[in-house]
């Protein structure tokens, strides 16, 4: 009797776990329901009796494990029989043989600096600024869905990046758009999103996972009045989001305000150094009228194109091993990642703290304020330094992480602390959160605070500095 | 053992004992069937290395710990949204997306039917068992008519729907080129399904586009039987709700079309597509007018949508930033794309504006009477009010004292030229003139800068702007 040509099935009974699949699969009938429990799985392997076997494989496709009914030729060649209670694992080398590696894991692919000639500056609303920044960033994958007053950052990426070889995606939710930046973050590349308010409550899924995975992307949140669908004034009631609510779980990520178009183009190159730094999305919070204010924005040197990180999923053989994903089943690991995460977050609080200070040096009444309020606020600030109030503005750049260390050093100077925000007072919850972290104790805070979609006026603000009694919001 | 799968499981609980080579899979569970046959056909194709396998939520979750190719996990229902942007960034992967019921036919609907529809080359293997089984046993949008679940202890009645028949489904979209539903119950079905799975993916490495394959599988723990009896299951009960086939098939009929992205970094490019121009090296400054002692104007243009205020409240900016100054504008609307209130606020200083809004301008431009009204009253005391004398025929007699008011005939002005549209810009010209703020010329350099595309159109601008600075003279102000 010649040798079939086909190799007939073996079976390594700690591999099997009885489902009978295989048995109905036989044509031949040469595999029957077992009738042992296996000492090692407790379960009941089939039995083989493949006197009759043609090597037909029906068998092994109607098997659902990896390491179930194999063709014979996988078999190792030492005797693996006789064995019973004293099972015990093999090592796959020995039992298949040494498998070719992968080549050794990737390195991390070099960036590459691109000068680019110099230009006039552009005259742009803020929301572009921030598009035109992606770009220089090296940003050629945006995935986003309308909302205002965000959008024209989307709509001018929806014309350049086709001609840039680019990918702009509407996807058909802020859901859905912030998964594919969980894909293209991945995959190691640049991309990001403008949203507002309501859209980026529903992407706070996305970036839980995002900031538990590792991965980086850009969140421009343009933020409008709220709650619900609130209107579409500029407002600063997402700040407890970005800075303390990003998604379930242990998520923190770095906030930045700007408050100029310019910055909303600095911000924005700055945003993605640092999601790619940390390996984690970063937040721009602007306001509404940041997004659509226009004014003057200087265009950078250099354009980055980014390299291929070394952990991302980009389907090519030297990133084959590599595992984007945000589960760890044993409550041990987790631990271990969220430990990764806290001292990622302490590292990120010493290093990227970021102020801007505005005639503080010799103040003894300071104003804390962000993105367009800060600016009503530095006109208050010259009003009331020409009627001799020492008077400065503490402008925080990152939001998280509160840059409470260049605020440590005017505190022991500063009589009044004034906190000035569109919103119920997130900016000032940040302002003593940090300093209760830092060991200060809260000096008297006052503020100035307008809601719904209305800034603080710098009338309103210069009120409060010079003590006189503010008219009523009628 | 195709190669494909890792020869030790290191992500199964580090690999240890047993679980190095067995899955998590239940006894009987069709995802293992599966697995196997997509690992053996990747072999087949040659493309263990581009592939990304995305894990979906469900069983399925652990899929990373057994493929030997690159693996992303997914949040529950999004893996077509990771896919997606797995494939744009890396468009030489092969990508799949691999999701059971709960996950593809309810919390991932919307990602499912709009990823099917934008058709690019990515597969689709849906995993239907007609129940939840990571979480328990619940109700699926796929579970069968009067089938008891956990949470349809009574059997699944009509207010809970009907089974969602997924592939017919999906297979009326435009978008995808191939749609089969096949099944896992008997050796022949097995080789369908594998012959599917493989088109599949043949589909998306030749570019041709989005193929969705539907396997009814079975799910012995929840139904309650044993995998013998799950898999008659699924033929006698199943089957007639979704009966197997092609649903759509225009593979060979659609030719390969997917490059897929492939950015380019080429700084020109991009400076031009944002309208940027080269460096000057000349630059025109000017300096802050010594009439004007504020070193920061700001102004407020009010009117109707389709006024032309945003036209002429940004041009304003344009031309005072080319002059070397700080400008800001910020638009407000009211919520309608037409029409409805359009109002400007602007901001122009000699070297920084600080507070870029106009709560109380130093000039008020105004195109109705309604902006008058609301904003005649908010002009700082000497600052100057100019509105279109033609729409506003009557003055407000309560204008406040104090402020140059200049009653401008825009519309009418605009219309003897021809053209009512470029009221706006004689309103600019009349503005120029009262408060000379700018050089004469310097808002006509700056529009014809803007217009350089349309010079047509820029004669009636010239003859516009001449015509407003000529109807403010030293008598009306």
């Amino acid at each position: 009797m010649t040798a079939p040509a086909r190799p007939k099935p073996f079976l390594q009974p700690e591999y099997c776990k009885g489902c009978l699949r295989c048995v109905d699969a036989c044509p031949k009938h040469c595999i029957e329901p077992g009738s042992e429990i296996n000492p090692a799985t407790g379960l009941i392997p089939v039995e083989l009796h493949l006197d009759a076997c043609n090597g037909c494989s029906l068998c092994m496709q109607a098997c659902p494990e990896p390491f179930g009914l194999r063709p014979e030729t996988e078999r190792a060649h030492e005797d693996h029989s006789g064995r019973g209670d004293d099972f015990d694992l093999q090592d796959p080398a020995k039992l298949f043989g040494p498998k070719p590696r992968p080549s050794d894991p990737a390195a991390d692919e070099r960036d590459t600096v691109i000068a680019a000639p110099a230009c006039e500056p552009l005259v742009l609303k803020g929301n572009y600024a921030a598009a035109i920044g992606a770009l220089f960033a090296g940003c050629r994958h945006v995935f986003g869905y309308p909302i205002t007053p965000s959008t024209e950052g989307a709509e001018l990426m929806a014309k350049i990046l086709p001609k840039l070889g680019g990918a702009f995606v509407q996807a058909v939710s802020e859901t859905a758009a912030v998964n594919m930046m969980y894909g293209a973050g991945g995959a190691g590349v640049p991309c990001m999103t403008f949203t507002s308010g309501p859209g980026f409550s529903l992407m706070l899924e996305g970036v839980s996972y995002m900031i538990g995975a590792e991965l980086p992307g850009v969140f421009v949140n343009v933020m409008r009045g709220g709650p619900g669908l609130g209107n579409l004034g500029p407002e600063q009631a997402d700040i407890k989001l970005a800075c303390r609510g990003l998604g379930h779980g242990n998520t923190h990520a770095i906030v930045l305000a700007p408050g100029t178009p310019q910055e909303m183009l600095d911000l924005t190159i700055d945003a993605f150094t640092l999601a790619f730094r940390y390996r984690s999305p970063v937040v721009i919070l602007g306001d509404g009228y940041l997004g659509q204010m226009t004014g003057i924005v200087k265009l950078p040197e250099t354009m980055l194109r980014r390299g291929k990180p070394s952990w991302s999923v980009c389907g090519d053989r030297d990133h084959r091993h590599n595992l984007i994903s945000s589960i760890e089943l044993l409550e041990t690991d987790l631990e271990k990642r969220n430990e990764h995460l806290n001292r990622k977050y302490t590292a990120i609080a010493r290093r990227e703290q970021r102020a801007d200070l505005y005639r503080c040096e010799d103040a003894d009444v300071v104003i804390v304020a962000c993105n367009t309020p800060a600016r009503m606020a530095k006109g208050a600030v010259e009003v009331a330094r020409a009627e001799g109030l020492k008077v400065g503005l503490f402008r925080p750049i990152t939001l998280w992480p509160f840059p409470i260390s260049a605020l440590a050093d005017l505190l022991p100077q500063t009589k009044r602390l004034i906190v000035v925000e569109a919103g119920p007072g997130q900016l000032e919850d940040e302002l003593r959160l940090a300093l209760s972290h830092a060991g200060f104790a809260t000096p008297r805070i006052e503020h100035v605070r307008r809601h719904g979609g209305v800034l603080p006026s710098q009338r309103e603000i210069l009120n409060q500095l010079l003590g006189t009694p503010a008219a009523s919001h009628a | 053992m195709s190669g494909v799968f890792y020869e030790k499981f290191e992500r199964h609980a580090h690999g240890e004992g047993l679980k190095a080579h067995s899955t998590h899979y239940c006894p009987g569970c069709g995802h293992g069937v599966v697995h196997r046959d997509i690992a053996d056909i990747l072999k087949e194709l040659d493309a263990q290395d581009r592939t990304i396998f995305i894990s979906p939520v469900g069983c399925s979750v652990f899929a990373y710990y057994y493929f030997d190719t690159g693996n992303s996990q997914a949040a529950h229902g999004r893996a077509p949204a990771v896919a997606l942007g797995h494939k744009l960034a890396a468009p030489d992967s092969l990508v799949i997306s691999y999701q059971g019921d709960g996950d593809l036919a309810s919390i991932g609907l919307a990602e499912t039917i709009s990823i099917a529809q934008m058709g690019v080359p990515l597969t689709v293997i849906f995993i239907n068992n007609a129940i939840y089984g990571m979480t328990g046993g619940q109700l699926a949008p796929t579970s069968l008519t009067g089938q008891k679940t956990a949470t349809s202890p009574d059997g699944r009645g009509r207010a809970h729907g009907q089974p969602l028949k997924m592939a017919e489904l999906i297979a009326q979209l435009d978008g995808p080129i191939y749609v089969e539903r096949v099944a896992l119950y008997d050796a022949k079905n097995r080789v369908k399904a594998r012959r599917a799975i493989k088109k599949a993916l043949q589909n998306q490495l030749e570019g041709r586009g989005y193929s969705f394959i539907e396997v009814l599988s079975e799910c012995p723990t929840h139904l309650k039987l044993s995998p013998v009896e799950a898999e008659k299951w699924v033929q006698e009960n199943m089957e007639p709700v979704y009966p197997l086939g092609v649903k759509k098939d225009v593979s060979a009929t659609t030719e390969p079309w997917f490059k897929g992205p492939r950015p380019s970094y080429e700084p020109e490019e991009v400076l031009g597509l944002a309208g940027a121009e080269p460096a000057l090296a000349e630059k025109r400054r000017t300096e802050w007018p010594a009439h004007v002692a504020k070193r920061d104007l700001s102004f407020k243009f009010a009117g109707s949508g389709g006024d032309g205020a945003q036209t002429a409240a940004l041009l304003l900016v344009r031309a005072a930033i080319e002059l070397g100054y700080d400008a800001t504008h910020i638009p407000a609307y009211g919520p309608e794309s037409r029409g409805g209130t359009s109002y400007a606020d602007v901001h122009i200083a000699a070297t920084e504006v600080l507070n870029p809004a106009a709560p109380e301008p130093d000039v008020l431009v105004a195109f109705n009477a309604p902006s008058l009204t609301k904003f005649a009253h908010t002009v700082v005391p000497g600052g100057t009010i100019l509105y279109d004398s033609t729409i506003v025929t009557v003055a407000p007699t309560d204008l406040p004292a104090g402020r140059h008011i200049l009653g401008i005939p825009f519309t009418k002005i605009a219309a003897d030229l021809g053209k009512p549209m470029v009221k706006n810009v004689v309103a600019l010209g009349a503005l120029q003139s009262a408060t000379k703020l700018l050089p004469d010329d310097a808002l006509i350099e700056t529009l014809a800068h803007v217009l350089k595309d349309k010079a047509a159109v820029l004669p009636l601008n010239r003859s516009a702007y001449a015509a407003g600075l000529a109807a403010v003279t030293p008598a009306t102000v």
